[in-house]
């Protein structure tokens, strides 16, 4: 009898449906995660010579200039692009969450407005407003005598950067900023607090792990960033030195490797200083009450300021697509502030060409998405309701994805699928599509498992509770309880999957095996290629930046009507 | 139900007849070509050739030289490519050593021995050269007017302090193209005065892109004024209406971009058909494009070009100067890729800080001569200009080595890391641009 | 708890001050929240809001805060208008229902917040903030951070860091909802001899007449944007001005009927004519009802006559409930039901349901309210 209880009560600890699930993520994460970039940072412990275990390597990168001072490079431009990324988004965060402020849903598209638009076509377009001789310091000279660097070396990739990955910051931070229970503030307010004081003392630090999640984010793509400083020219930072050696210097030279070993270890340091900044102070109190903060109506004065700021940063933020549009109607454009003619030939050029690349990258982006929501959701729910062990560790190596940049990830399937044929035709799996997808996949399931796992918190354990106890089984209430009430954040997080999944380019420009497969980020590339090129490639990056948006507003459209329906209206 | 089965099967029976007797007559099938060309060049071929061939697919797969030859080298064991199409001649010995390559006598008569003093062929026939490209000088002229500057003709006009920073280049590390000028200047006026030149030009240096397209690129919208490039960039920008102009200098090499079957080509017998094709009077033309614009290796081709076309084949002081040594080259290539890195790439402000620096102190020195400051200024000028390595020891193997991971057993001496060589050269340049700086800082005050 | 009340560190120079409430009016779009509110709360009086959620009670307390805005009327504190002064600027300490600790200080910041922002020297912050977790109890857990103190502790920090500024005027906005049953009833003993220690002017929010009753000095009773009653517990109890304020407040019974004159005055006549007699000053013909508490009414089953000034009713019983002290049974009198609480002894037989009963009513008790 006793011995029947304790079998049943161990079946009950442990279901096989989710060890099922737990197994076959774990399978998906080692093989199109961990093995891949185990085979690149192997090569970097190896002696060159015997191929023996050695840390000789890490020597030589640490006694080296040049590395020195890439690391250093690196470290900098991330760091100020944090400093600007934030100038940018904290007034915006400030004024949604502060005031009634009629420009609200403005600021809410500048928050996905630069994600849709893949970082390297944006660091041409600024090139060309604001570079040494772009519009506008062609026009300060002419009329001013004097000239701004913005784009001259550092600089111009922390300008890109941060105007690029900012919306990391104002998302995560408006949203913190929402769940600040409103007595929190007045109470301080109540103490003699106000204005800007009660900001920094107050509703600033409550915001924290908002700002602090956006922050390393943001951090942590600067750095592992290759396109813009590439295309800036900007060699001496760590991320373009790996590209540098892996792709062209000495085969098989194991600095590289080294350097992708030191960009993997700096993001996962970044990552888990965000976390020690937030640990041991609860936050937890801080949604009690919740409905956000007082929004006051604005004085006139206050409101002519504000409108001035958000047009300034939407002009900024929009730059790089104006830029572009500029670009894709030009016939020439050669320092000079505006193109000398306009013209549509380029769109002409690229509609017929351009029908595989948009299929392509729809198919791929929908594909990596879809598959990110499913991992994410399963994790989320491994982790926050199964009582597997090491469930925690689904988690942590899928968030690791997030430290590996684009390139070694690129190089690590090369290495790990060159070598298996694919069944029947016999082509090498690295070759065949839906690896690119996995890539992709990979790369973004960091964004979709903190969406899903946000929703999933917010699910109410004793709503499935109830579900179960009217006779539902586990399975089916997951998918008809839990799944739906997850939905707005599991839209969200595929929305972010799918749009960023969309314009990568540096894990994608390893893979691409063939023209037929290549999608849009690809073909912008080769345009970008040559002088006759660059027209219809801008034309191209507006048709990406157009579609891309589509898709993000439409799931946006189906997230907002689906809440509705469901009655969730907040 | 099974009726339907029984059609399938029909036509699966006709279309697997038709297209094994297509295959007896005609190329078929996949042709995957590795190139490092853009979109222009290639996609004119590729419709000149599927017109021709249309049974043929041909996939081009867009790759810079380099990240093309470590591609074919990654994927060597389990090769995919028919085709490697691209410029530098290096590129493909690279992988002519490798033993990559299959060798081809292309069927096409009428291609001479020679370009200007370049063999157009690889003489064991592993490549063949399709089309020749010279190395020259590119500026922006709204750009030059606006600066006020004069239009340069050598080399050595790049060096002059009146275009400081205003000049650009690729890194040879990254362009093979770029590889090439560099080599041809060192060839042309030796290892030591070549090296005097390169880093001169490079004092004036506004940047140094990562790929051979940014070059032109920047100089066509007008974000530097010079860029150091090949001929082509120049001229098919030009066709497309940029204000930019181009010149050859007096030492520079006409040299064939090339293309090759890879070994274990998947489809041989298409990749020879296109072989054949672009060496065709009708692939000749294509070269003619405006977009395009390059040399066609077949005289014949000329006939059809615009008026002021070049043409290496008649006009004999292209490209005639420097007898290229691809040898020599080939012995030293990435010594010299790492020796430009490490001395110009990556120490640019150290090297642009002297550079400004001696000329100041030289235009002070024209005004107000003095021995002891010129005396100084020339022993600044030897500081930059001074090699870490001799030609002996730039071609030496031992060097080479550690560049190349040739590990063929564990026992294998290799004597340095490529490192610890690179950290050792970057010091020694930081270290003389920063005493040439300071030198020529005291002429400067001598010249007071 | 050990209170080490030390009066030269916080009660000093604190003057108790008053608070009126001069025709406040406030609406949120056409939605009258507040209606007329005329209120005059007395220098360290221990003052109650007392009414159902959504009565204005809260809205009105912000509105001494400075959260809200009323569209008329006016808000003085010792005699100042403050009406038009921004929150921060008041000088009036209010405690959150939630508390509002911010988590990212400890608790020893959380209370030196207030007088850091006053511009106080540090070491007077130091000192006074020592002052005040002694005051509550709490000096040994001022580097903890709010999330590590218990709900009562909480509590005690939110008042802490409240009182240390020293407010002319304290708010209390429903502080003991968050608490359980049995540390509510402490903290509302704490709450009252803190108030009496510092002799502040104290405002205490809640909906709950139990905590109103055992501490506060009077109570404004309010419905609907209305303040129904002002008065001690006493008077609002035993002399409710209406219906609602009698319900709030303790059970009532109420009974419909007539009021009808008779020789030397009037009586209240129910249905199966039972006639009650009335204080003068209701006039035969009025429109209105009676209201009595259970414990006036006595149940007779002895068969004798009914006690001087009582009434005799007659009814069924329906229903009862066994609260330990007493048993309330359910009376049902003439289609109308009464509440009627009897005394219980160890042993006493309990009265089975459909039982016919025998009621007295002390009528002096019975009260005629008009709504």
């Amino acid at each position: 009898m006793t011995s029947l209880a304790l079998t049943r009560e161990s079946i009950a600890r442990v279901r096989p449906g989710p060890a099922v699930a737990a197994v076959l993520i774990a399978l998906f994460l080692l093989l199109f995660l961990v093995v891949p970039v185990v085979q690149v940072i192997f090569v970097a412990f190896q002696d060159k010579t015997t191929g023996a275990f050695t840390l000789i390597n890490f020597a030589d990168f640490f006694r080296n200039d040049l590395f020195m001072r890439s690391f250093w490079n690196s470290f900098y431009v991330s760091a100020m692009s944090v400093v600007v990324a934030s100038a940018l988004a904290l007034p915006l965060a400030y004024l949604t969450t502060r005031f009634e402020f009629r420009g609200a849903v403005l600021i809410q598209s500048l928050g996905i407005i630069p994600l849709i638009m893949p970082p390297f076509i944006g660091a041409v377009a600024m090139q060309l407003l604001f570079g040494r001789n772009g519009t506008v310091n062609l026009l300060l000279r002419d009329h001013f005598g004097i000239s701004i660097p913005f784009m001259e070396g550092l600089n111009g990739v922390i300008f890109v950067q941060s105007i690029h990955y900012f919306p990391f910051i104002l998302i995560n931070l408006s949203a913190s900023l929402k769940n600040i229970d409103r007595a929190m503030e007045e109470s301080a307010q109540n103490l003699g607090c106000h204005g800007f004081r009660l900001f920094r003392r107050i509703v600033f630090p409550l915001a924290m792990p908002g700002y602090v999640a956006g922050a390393s984010l943001v951090f942590i793509k600067v750095f592992d960033d290759l396109g813009t400083p590439l295309l800036l020219n900007v060699n001496d930072m760590l991320a373009p030195q790996a590209y540098l050696r892996i792709s062209s210097i000495g085969i098989a030279d194991p600095m590289g490797y080294v350097i992708s070993v030191v960009l993997i270890v700096c993001s996962l340091l970044a990552l888990w200083v965000s976390a020690l900044a937030m640990k041991g102070k609860d936050y937890a109190t801080v949604q009690r009450g919740g409905g956000g903060l007082a929004r006051r109506r604005m004085k006139p004065l206050e409101l002519v300021a504000a409108y001035a700021v958000v047009l300034l940063i939407l002009v900024l933020v929009l730059a790089p697509h104006i830029g572009l549009t500029l670009l894709s109607f030009a016939t020439i454009w050669s320092f000079s502030p505006f193109p000398d003619a306009f013209t549509m030939k380029h769109y002409g050029t690229v509609f017929l060409e351009s029908g595989q690349y948009i299929t392509n990258t729809l198919l791929y982006a929908s594909l990596a998405a879809l598959l990110d929501v499913v991992i994410g959701t399963a994790i989320a729910y491994l982790v926050l309701r199964s009582k597997l062990p090491g469930r925690q560790w689904l988690d942590y190596i899928a968030m690791a994805a997030l430290a590996v940049p684009g390139v070694v990830l690129g190089i690590g399937y090369l290495r790990s699928f060159y070598d298996v044929p694919m069944p029947f035709t016999g082509q090498p799996l690295s070759g065949f599509w839906l690896i690119l997808v996995f890539a992709l996949a990979i790369r973004r399931l960091p964004y979709a498992l903190r969406a899903c796992t946000a929703a999933l918190q917010q699910v109410s354990n004793s709503l499935e509770e109830a579900a179960e106890n009217l006779g539902a089984t586990k399975l089916r209430t997951i998918s008809r309880v839990v799944v739906p009430l997850m939905s707005g954040g599991i839209l969200a997080g595929f929305v972010t999957s799918f749009a960023t999944a969309a314009v990568e380019l540096s894990a994608t420009i390893m893979l691409v095996h063939s023209q037929s497969d290549a999608p849009l980020a690809y073909g912008l590339y080769v345009y970008m290629q040559s002088a006759a090129g660059r027209g219809p490639g801008a034309a191209l990056g507006v048709f990406a930046v157009v579609i891309v948006g589509l898709g993000t507003y439409l799931s946006h459209v189906i997230i907002e009507r689906g809440r509705r329906e469901r009655g969730q209206d907040h | 139900m099974s009726r339907t089965l029984h059609g399938v099967a029909a036509a699966l029976a006709v279309l697997l007849a038709s297209s094994t007797a297509a295959f007896a007559q005609d190329p078929s099938g996949k042709l995957v070509v590795v190139t490092s060309f853009p979109k222009d060049l290639t996609s004119a071929f590729q419709q000149a050739f599927q017109k021709a061939y249309p049974k043929v697919t041909l996939e081009v797969l867009n790759r810079n030289t380099n990240a093309g030859v470590k591609y074919l080298q990654e994927t060597a064991s389990n090769n995919g490519t028919d085709l490697f199409w691209a410029s530098a001649p290096d590129a493909f010995e690279v992988l002519k050593g490798a033993n990559l390559l299959q060798a081809y006598k292309p069927k096409v008569e009428g291609i001479p021995e020679k370009v200007g003093a370049y063999p157009i062929n690889d003489p064991e026939g592993m490549y063949a050269g399709f089309a020749a490209s010279g190395y020259g000088i590119m500026w922006n002229s709204r750009y030059m007017k606006a600066n006020e500057l004069p239009a340069p003709k050598e080399w050595s006009d790049l060096a002059k302090p009146v275009y400081y920073d205003h000049v650009a280049i690729s890194a040879p590390s990254r362009s093979g193209t770029t590889h090439l000028t560099i080599e041809t200047i060192l060839q042309g006026e030796g290892w030591e005065k070549g090296w005097r030149t390169n880093k001169e030009i490079a004092g004036n240096y506004r940047t140094i892109t990562e790929r051979s397209f940014g070059v032109p690129d920047g100089v066509n919208s007008g974000s530097f004024g010079i860029g150091i490039v090949i001929d082509f960039f120049a001229l098919s920008s030009q066709a497309s209406g940029f204000p930019v102009e181009f010149v050859y200098p007096t030492v520079t090499t006409i040299v064939p971009a090339n293309i090759g079957i890879v070994k274990n080509a998947p489809n041989k017998a298409a990749a020879e058909t296109f072989v054949d094709f672009i060496l065709s009077p009708q692939g000749q033309e294509v070269l003619l494009q405006p977009a395009i614009r390059r040399l066609p290796v077949n005289p014949a081709t000329y006939a059809k070009a615009p008026a002021d076309y070049p043409n290496p084949f008649k006009d004999t002081s292209l490209g005639s100067q420097v007898n290229f040594d691809v040898e020599v080259s080939q012995a030293r290539y990435n010594v010299v890729d790492a020796l430009f890195d490490q001395l110009i790439t990556f120490q640019l402000d150290g090297l642009k800080a002297a550079t400004r620096a001696i000329h100041q102190a030289d235009a002070a020195l024209a005004k107000k001569p003095n021995d002891k400051g010129k005396a100084l200024l020339a022993e600044a000028r030897d500081l930059v200009a001074v090699m870490p390595v001799t030609a002996q020891e730039a071609a030496d193997p031992q060097l080479a080595g550690a560049f190349t991971v040739e590990r063929k057993s564990a026992t294998d001496a290799v004597p340095e890391r490529q490192a610890q060589v690179e950290q050792k050269w970057a010091a020694f340049a930081k270290d003389n641009y920063a005493a040439a700086r300071k030198k020529a800082e005291e002429a400067l005050a001598l010249a007071r | 708890m050990n209170h080490q009340f030390s009066p030269t560190s916080l009660a000093a120079g604190m003057e108790s001050v008053g608070v009126r409430i001069d025709g406040v009016d406030l609406s949120y779009g056409s939605h009258r929240v507040l209606k007329d509110i005329h209120l005059d709360i007395k220098p360290g009086e221990f003052f109650a809001f007392l009414g159902p959620s959504g009565c204005g009670k809260t809205t009105l307390l912000r509105l001494i805060a400075g959260f809200n805005t009323a569209q008329r009327g006016a808000v003085t504190i010792g005699g100042r208008d403050i009406s038009g002064l921004p929150a921060h600027k008041r000088d009036v300490g209010m405690v959150f229902q939630s508390y509002a600790l911010w988590p990212h200080m400890t608790v020893r910041r959380n209370v030196a917040f207030g007088l850091e922002e006053r511009r106080v020297p540090r070491a007077e912050i130091e000192r006074r903030v020592d002052a005040a977790l002694d005051l509550v109890g709490l000096k040994h857990l001022a580097d903890r951070r709010p999330s590590q103190l218990s709900g009562g502790q909480q509590q005690r920090v939110a008042l802490a860091r409240t009182i240390v500024i020293e407010p002319k005027v304290l708010l209390l906005d429903e502080p003991l909802s968050n608490l359980d049953a049995k540390l509510r009833v402490q903290m509302r003993q704490e709450l009252l001899s803190l108030q009496r220690k510092l002799g502040l002017t104290t405002i205490f929010v809640t909906h709950d007449q139990e905590e109103a009753n055992t501490i506060c000095d009077r109570i404004a009773v309010m419905e609907d944007g209305i303040v129904q009653q002002v008065g001690t517990p006493q008077e609002l109890y035993d002399h409710p001005a209406n219906l609602f304020v009698a319900g709030f407040l303790g059970t009532a019974n109420v009974l419909e009927g007539q009021v009808r004159a008779v020789d030397g005055g009037t009586v209240f006549v129910m249905g199966g004519g039972v006639a009650i007699p009335l204080p003068r000053g209701v006039e035969p013909g009025a429109e209105g009802k009676l209201m009595f508490r259970p414990q006036n009414l006595f149940i007779r089953q002895d068969g004798g006559e009914p006690r001087d000034g009582h009434v005799r009713l007659v009814g069924v019983v329906r229903h009862r409930e066994f609260l330990g002290a007493s048993i309330r049974y359910a009376v049902d009198i003439g289609g109308q039901q009464v509440q009627v609480d009897a005394p219980h002894q160890a042993g006493d037989a309990l009265l089975p349901t459909d039982t016919p009963i025998t009621l007295d009513l002390a009528a002096d008790k019975a009260r005629f309210l008009r709504r």
